[in-house]
Order: structure tokens, then sequence, then C-alpha cells
């Protein structure tokens, strides 16, 4: 070979290198390509997933406004101390940053001069779970507390004030039961957004903060923060600015909903003030008031859920009760519907009815003698309605009832309504396999035997009866319009005998609800006494006034005493006294119950 | 005289290959840039002031590599076994005085925080005694003994740099004697025969590691298997996450995985300079980012234009090495410059196959972009001799 060929090889096997590098240089630039350009979103997304994290920021939740304005639930700002965890991480182990935080922790609590409220393993869990979050130390601090944090002049780095919303009541003890409360959300369940973190959040879980919820919550936003390889907080972006929650007007008026409250005076038992015009729910009270403090805590709420008087149980829409002698009007409607008697009609009262072996008693043991309609219903006689239901016939009873919305719930914005309950021959062979019989049409013509209402039911009839027979849904929010679920039709001579019969119970000499008569204004009402159990009643009492222009249909129960007339009348009379003097009806007179109760107006603050 | 002199070195830079100057120059400044970009943020002040410190080490570079260019590579021949022999003896003392770094011994400490890796030095000394003996007139290239001989030198740095223990830097060793055999004329078979004893051995290396879980032998048994191939624990474990990722994200395949996403995420343009999110965010760790994961950060702040506009710069400049090796008529010279320009390309490969996930994590630095002061002496040196090559290649000027 000679030098010349052996220069050639040599040549050539430098531009076999050269090649080869060449090719294992294209295929670098190729995955390059593949990794830069083809696959560049795959990475981009990794890169998110692994250092960006999504923080829920809920909405302010609206206010609630009573029908003038005045603020039944709103919003205080509450301070809490916070640590803003990446400005005080320390070098090396975690234990180290831990250890920093607590000992900061213990400046600050000599500072503010605070009990420490979190300890060590709070520190540790809040720095495995939400480490990009600020640690709250300590959570609603008072003035003075603020006040030595403003004046201490000591710096701490990476300790701030932070802002939590908390929701207040001005009126702690009023419509607790109407207003519900709001309880820590479980977002995590509903949103289909994934979120890593989420701040605190109200949700309503009664009354009206859990059927209004959604409009009162609005909506949240969210922010991103990148965190980095150790995850603590690096930056953040706004991504969603969250939106408040609407403020939402009741149709309760406070002073009503405070006096209603008031004549309850916290016995077992509900009262229930609507407007016959529209439906307008002005005032639903029930007793025993629901204290939110026993939220506070397991054990409180457990002692409450124990309580035998149950106050957490809204008894205005869901207490269901034999509705007595209060039912009455709907039997004597119904009998006068089907032409069975009118107003001269006269059936005579031996003070009892016989049905076979069975024998109704009339309150008046000795009888009420010969009456008509209008007296029966002053007087509340027992066998005149028994007459009237049996000559009747219970199925053109049941269908009025049914038609007024007994035994159905009305609709009310609320959670938990019942619906009472409005037998029927089919019910009857369900429950006791027996067929239907004239006793028990005779029980539910006075109101007893298996039926059952609720306060808001009778309120809504009391309604009906006070704007000849137009039945409205309970309105709520006065930014739904009334709905009219049904114009029952009553003949106006015919509802005439009824509310002349109403009348004179409260202002004739023999009217059961005389107790109820406040001189210089007419009103229409009946009372009832309803046997539950053995020998045991509730005291009912419904009215409306003003008897010839009616703006206020009431409908009160006290649970297990004596007698509506008796019990309830003197309660009525003086809650009808202050809501007609403060609308002007009648002048002050000075007496118990007599003065409108000041109530704060709207924009004032209550802690 | 002096003033003669001066003229001289200048006259020899000017026939040098400027263009390759220019490339180094281009290569060196980025390196600069993207040390100081993967260190800014960092919290540690050892390791902020890097891009100054890589400064001096380029001067120093910079230096050796006018050295080298103006002074005659044809004078190694006379210093190959001495340079070669004290970077033995450099490599054995690492073994009992050198400070131990990430589990391996790679350093000789020399005056506060400086230290030299003899291992680097190895890489030179090894090609220069390669090219000097291969390139010998008299010698037959031809005989086993003789290609059995090279080969136990070439083994000799080697077998001490996986004492230390540094797998990737040991690795570079054969290829680099491989390529410069097969360019010294060493017959087919032989080479033949040598790449697929090579072959076999990485084939048998991985089966030892992969198989027997893969067939589902005991832990003690796969633990004795695995023991043979001689491996310390975190090599295997990075050359399995390799090829099973899934295994260990957050350990092992941490920085493979983070290394990815740095690349990936960077797309076609890039973040910005200074902008790299894995890097600010220390996904990328800050302690490898200026060294073995520099193009990471390249590759994330410029997207795919950096990127393969480095990978330009270092075929122009391999390519230029390679040319030169093709121009000259001296055998010495070509074959120093196939050397250097083999080590360099395995370095650049290994590194940026290794960044975007072609191969295992192994510790080799990207010449002139990563920081670190021995690699640079010794590539600027490789360089500069190449540059030497290259100005006395041409026949119509002579110097010395």
């Amino acid at each position: 070979m000679s030098t010349r060929e052996r220069l050639q090889t040599v040549r050539m096997r430098i531009l076999v290198v050269m090649g080869s590098m060449a090719v294992f240089f294209s295929f670098l630039i190729v995955q390059l390509w593949q990794i830069q350009v083809v696959r560049a979103d795959e990475f981009a997304s990794s890169l998110d997933h692994q250092s960006i994290r999504r923080v829920r920021l809920p909405g302010v939740r609206g206010r609630i406004y009573d029908r003038n304005g005045n603020v039944l639930a709103e919003n205080h700002p509450s301070y809490c101390i916070a640590l803003y965890t990446e400005e005080l991480r320390q070098r090396g182990p975690w234990a180290r940053t831990i250890d920093h935080i607590d000992a900061v922790i213990d400046e600050l609590s000599q500072v503010l001069a605070l009990e420490r409220e979190v300890d060590r393993a709070d520190i540790q869990r809040h720095v495995q779970r939400r480490l990009p979050l600020p640690f709250l130390a300590w959570r609603g601090i008072d003035a003075s507390a603020m006040a030595r944090w403003a004046e201490s002049g000591r710096v701490f780095p990476g300790v701030d004030i932070y802002v939590e919303s908390e929701r207040v009541y001005p009126h702690p003890t009023v419509a607790t039961h109407l207003l519900g409360y709001v309880g820590r959300a479980d977002t995590s369940r509903e949103d289909e957004n994934p979120y890593h973190y989420y701040l605190p959040e109200m949700a309503g879980r009664a009354g009206v903060e859990r059927t209004a919820d959604r409009r009162l919550r609005g909506r949240a936003g969210g922010k991103l923060i990148r965190v980095d390889a150790t995850g603590f907080k690096y930056e953040e972006h706004g991504e969603l600015e969250p939106v408040s929650g609407e403020d939402v007007y009741l149709t309760i008026d406070l002073q009503i909903q405070v006096l209603a409250e008031n004549v309850l005076s916290n016995q077992p038992g509900a009262i229930v003030v609507m407007d016959p015009q529209n439906g307008d729910v002005l005032a639903l009270a029930s007793g025993p008031f629901f204290d939110r403090s026993a939220l506070a805590s397991q054990a409180a709420w457990q002692s409450m859920l124990k309580n035998p008087s149950r106050p957490s149980v809204n008894r205005s829409i869901a207490g269901q009760y034999p509705p007595g002698s209060i039912f009455k009007p709907l039997v004597a409607l119904a009998g006068m519907a089907h032409d069975r008697l009118d107003a001269n009609t006269v059936i005579p009262c031996p003070g009892y009815y016989q049905i076979g072996a069975v024998r109704f008693r009339c309150w008046l043991r000795r009888g009420h003698g010969a009456l008509q309609l209008a007296g029966a219903i002053e007087q509340s006689c027992n066998p005149f309605f028994i007459e009237t239901a049996l000559r009747t016939g219970y199925p053109r009873l049941y269908h009025m009832a049914d038609a007024v919305g007994f035994g159905r719930v009305t609709g009310i914005d609320l959670p938990g309504e019942a619906a009472g309950l409005l037998p029927d021959d089919a019910w009857k062979r369900r429950q006791w396999n027996d067929a239907w019989r004239p006793g028990d049409t005779a029980n539910v013509s006075i109101g007893q035997g298996a039926l059952l209402v609720t306060p808001l039911q009778m309120a809504v009839f009391a309604s009906a009866l006070a704007n000849n027979g137009r039945v409205y849904r309970p309105r709520l929010f006065t930014d739904e319009s009334p709905v009219l679920v049904q114009d029952m039709g009553w003949p106006a001579e015919q509802l005439q005998v009824v509310q002349v019969g109403m009348h004179h119970a409260i202002h004739g000499a023999r009217g059961t609800g005389r107790r109820a008569q406040i001189p210089g204004v007419e009103m229409a009402g009946k009372t009832g006494t309803a046997q539950f159990g053995r020998d045991r009643t509730h005291a009912w009492m419904l009215l409306y006034a003003p008897y010839e222009s009616p703006r206020y249909a009431v409908v009160v129960i006290i649970e297990d005493e004596a007698s509506g007339g008796v019990v309830v009348g003197p309660r009525l009379r003086a809650l009808m006294q202050a809501i007609l003097e403060r609308d002007g009806f009648l002048v002050p007179d000075g007496s118990e119950w007599g003065h409108a109760p000041a109530v704060r107006q709207a924009g004032e603050g209550c802690a | 005289m002096i003033k003669n002199r001066f003229l001289l070195l200048l006259q020899t830079l000017w026939h040098a290959n400027r263009f390759m100057h220019v490339v180094i120059a281009v290569l060196l400044t980025a390196g600069v840039f993207f040390i100081y970009s993967s260190t800014y943020i960092s919290e540690d002040a050892a390791i902020r002031p890097l891009y100054n410190r890589q400064l001096v080490w380029i001067v120093v570079g910079l230096i050796l590599y006018i050295g080298f260019t103006v002074s005659d590579y044809r004078q190694l021949k006379r210093y190959e076994w001495a340079i070669f022999c004290g970077s033995l003896a450099l490599l054995v003392l690492v073994l009992f005085v050198g400070r131990t770094m990430f589990g391996a011994k790679r350093w000789i400490m020399i005056y506060a925080g400086l230290g030299i890796q003899p291992s680097e030095l190895a890489k030179l000394a090894t090609i220069i005694l390669l090219a000097g003996r291969l390139s010998e007139p008299g010698r037959n290239r031809r005989t086993p003994q003789e290609l059995l001989l090279t080969l136990l030198l070439v083994a000799l740095p080697a077998a001490l740099i996986l004492q230390q223990p540094d797998l990737g830097t040991a690795m570079v060793f054969l290829p680099t004697a491989f390529v410069i055999m097969f360019v010294a004329g060493v017959p087919f078979r032989y080479i033949g025969g040598l790449a697929g004893a090579g072959f076999c051995m990485v084939l048998l290396l991985l089966s030892a590691l992969l198989l027997p879980a893969r067939l589902g032998a005991s832990e003690e048994m796969q633990e004795r298997i695995a023991s043979w191939t001689g491996l310390s624990g975190y090599q295997r474990a990075r050359i399995e996450v390799f090829f099973n990722p899934a295994l260990d994200p957050l350990g092992a395949g941490w920085n493979r995985r983070q290394s990815e996403i740095a690349v990936g995420s960077g797309g076609i343009r890039g973040k910005g300079y200074l902008q790299g999110t894995q890097n600010i965010l220390g996904y990328l760790p800050r302690s490898v980012a200026p060294t073995d994961f520099i193009y990471s950060v390249i590759a994330e702040e410029k997207g795919f234009i950096g990127a393969s506009a480095v990978l330009v710069a270092f075929a122009a400049l391999l390519g230029m090495v390679l040319a030169t090796a093709l121009r000259t008529l001296d055998a010495h010279g070509r074959l120093l410059c196939v050397g250097v320009a083999t080590f360099m390309f395995f370095h650049v490969f290994i590194n940026v196959a290794m960044t975007v996930g072609l191969m295992p994590i192994t510790g080799l630095p990207l010449p002139l972009l990563s920081y670190g002061g021995s690699f640079l002496m010794v590539v600027m040196s490789a360089l500069g001799i190449v540059q030497s090559v290259y100005v006395r290649c041409d026949r119509r000027t002579s110097y010395r």
C-alpha cells in the first residue's frame, strides 16, 4: 500500500467518524424536536401540574334584610394573625422551619398577651397539607390584641394580619329558625373544578341561609399559586375574582317578628303572621328559640338535641298538630257550598252528639241549645259541626280541605316543611285496615282524629277566610311575585256568615275569643283547643284584622295549654294591639306589651 | 526581541483556525450567562458567584489555549509518558487524599475550595499517549500484542477512575481509544471484535441489572446478580430508572424527569433568559443546574431554537477539529485531533442525551458551557493542541 493510498484510507476512516458523529447529533436534534416541539404541551402541563396549586376563594356572602331594610344577617371582618411560611422557612430539615414557626408563635403570644391556640402538631399538619397558604395562629382576635399588635413596634417578618369573614346576626335571638345558620362549606364534593386548597367558606345549613344559599353565596373565584420544589409559595397569580353573593330581602317584618317572639315568650309553640292580600309572611316565630351558640361545640349540639322541648324544630312550618275548633269554618263553608245548610239552618245542641254507641261531647256539657251557623262559630259548638259534616258527606269536606292545601306542604321557601295529614278512606284502609266511618267524619269536623295541620297551613287558611277565598303560596322573598295557588270561589254571602261568626267569636258576649278583644278595632277570629294524648290540649287561635279590610292574618299555637280562648286570647290581643298601634290603627294605651320594641335600623353595627 | 515574540504569537493566532476562536468564544460566553441564570436565584452564597469564578477559569483556560496553540504539538511526544504517568499518580493520590463529594472521591483540594479533578486530566493524557504511540513510524499496529498493550494503557486510568467511583468518566476512555485506533489503521477485524466485545459487555451488564426483576427472581437473587456488575447502588438505580422511569420519580428518577420537563416546557422559543421556571423553582436541583444540567437550563430558557443552536455550534467545532485531522499530513497530529474530537463528542452527546432523556444520568459536564475548572482547563488545552496542529499542517508556513 502506498503512502498515498494509506492516506486515502485514513481520510476515509476520519470521514466515517465524522459521519457517525453527524448521525448521533441528528438523533439529538430529532429528540429535541420531539420533546420541545411535538410534546411541548405535555411537558408544559407536567410543569404546571407539579408547580401550580389552585386555591378556591369564596365570594363574600350576601346580607339578609327584612322587608323594611333592617339587617338580619351580615358579615363582619374577623382578624387573624397569619404566619407566611415561605418567609419563615429555614434551611435544612423541615423540623427547623417548624421549630422557627413555633418560636415565633411563642414570641407573638407574649407580645399580644394571647394564649396559644395552636400547637406544634397543628404547625406540622399545616406544613404538610397547606404549605403555600398562610398559617393562622389566632383567629378572631379582639380589639385589644389588635391594639397591642399595632403598638408593640416589634417587627415580625413573615407575620401579618389576615382578614376572614364571619357571619353575624345583629339580633341574635330573633328569627333563629327562620334565618337558620351557616356552617363550613364542604366544597370539595360539589365542585367539578379541581382545586388543591379551599379557603374557609360558609354554606347555609338551615332556614333562609340554606334555601337562599345559592344566591347568598355568590360565585367562588380562584387564584393560582406557583410553588417551588419544596412546596413553598413562590408567587401568586389572580385567576378569577370571586363574586360577592346577592343580598336577600325577606317579606318578614322585623318588628312584628320580635313582637310575636315576645308574645310567645319562649314557650313551645308558634306564631305565623301573614298578609292575606298577597301571602307575604310577616312573622314566623317558633318557640323555644334556637340558640346558635349550640353550634359552637359538639357537646352543646348534642345537649340541644336531647332537650325535650326540641328547640331545633321550626314549629311554625314543621310542627304538626290537630287543629281542633279552628278547623270548623271550613266545615261550615263545605256545608254551605253543597246546600246542606244556610245562615238560618237551626241545629240543636244537647251537649253531645250520638253516633251509634259513641257519644261526642260538646265542650259545654249542658249544651248550647238551638243554634244557627254564626252562633255556632261564635260559641264553637261541636254537635252543630258534626251534624253539618255528616250532612255534607266526608268526600266533599275532604275535597274542600284538600283544595285549601291541607295535607300538603304550602311550598314556602324553607327546608323541612311538614305536610300535615288530611285523612281519607284510602288512608284509613292503609293505616288501620278499616273503612271510613261516620265517627271519623265527626272527629275531623271538629279538627280531631287523624287530622294534622301546621301553623303555616292554618295561616294560609286564615288568609283565605280574610280575602274571599284566595289561597296564596306563603311568600318569603320580596323579589318573588305572589303566587295564587287556588281561588276557592266561596260565594260572598256564605263566606260572610262565617266571617260574622268569627267576628262574634271576638266581639260577641259569648264569644270564645273575647279575651282578644281590643277596643276600637274590629277583628275576626276563632279559638281552638285541640286534644292530644289523654286529656292534654294545644291552645290555638286564628285571627284576622282589621275586620273590614284585613291586613294581618295571624295564627297562634301554644303547645300543651288548656284553652285557646283563655291562654292565647290575651297574648294575641297584646300582639295585635302593638301591631295596630304601630300602624296607626290604634292610639297607644300603655298596656302590658303595648309598645312596639325599638328595633335597630339597618346599618347600625352590632357585635 | 520580546516584541518580536509577541508579534509571532499574534501571527500564530491569526494563522490558526479563526472560526474556531469565534465558536469557542461564543460557547464560553453563553456558558457564563447561563451559569448566572442557573444560580442567581439560589439562596446558597457559595453557589451564586459561580459565574464569576467561571470567568477566572476562562482566563486561565485561554492562557492554556494560547500556550498550546503557539507551542509545537510535536513536543508532546517527548513528554507523553511523563504526562501519562503524572496523571496516573494523581489518580492514585485522589483515592487517598481525595475529598468525598456526592459519595465519590474525585477531587484533590489544593487551596480553599479550589480543587482539581485528576480524572479530567487523565483523559487528555491518555489521548496524548495513544496518539503518540499509534503514530510512531516503526510500530506495527497490526499485531494483537500491540493492540493488547494499547488497551491495557487505556484500561489503567479507566480502572483507577472506576475506583472513585465515576462510571461516566471511565466510560469515555474506551470509545475514545477505540476511535483513535480505528483512525490509526488498526485492522477491521480487531476493531470489529473490540466493538462486539464492548457491545456484549453493555448487554451483559444491563441484563444482569434488569432481567432478574423481569423474570421474577427474589430480591436477594436480584441483589446478588446485580452486585456482580461491580456497580454501586446509585449507579444501578440510575440505570434501572432510565429503563423504568416510573420506578422512583421522586428519588433516582427525579433529575431525569425534571430535566425532561425543563427541556420540554421550553417549547420552540423558550421562556426567556432568567425565566426558566424549573430552575427558578428548584425542581432542577440547583447544585447540578450550572454543571451537568446547564443544557436543560439553556433548553428551557431559549427553547428549541437555542438548544439546537448550541448543538450546531458543537457540530461546527467538532467538524473543524476533524477537518484539521483531515488536513494534516502528520499522523501524530491527526490522531491528536481525532482523539480530542472523539472525547469532546462523547461529552456533548452523553450530556445532551441525558438531559433530553435518551440516556441514563451520568455526571458528564458539557464542554465549554458547564461550570467546572478542571474540565475547562482540559478542554481548552485540548483545543489549543488542535490549533497547534492546524497551524503546523500548512506547509507554506513553518513554525520552528
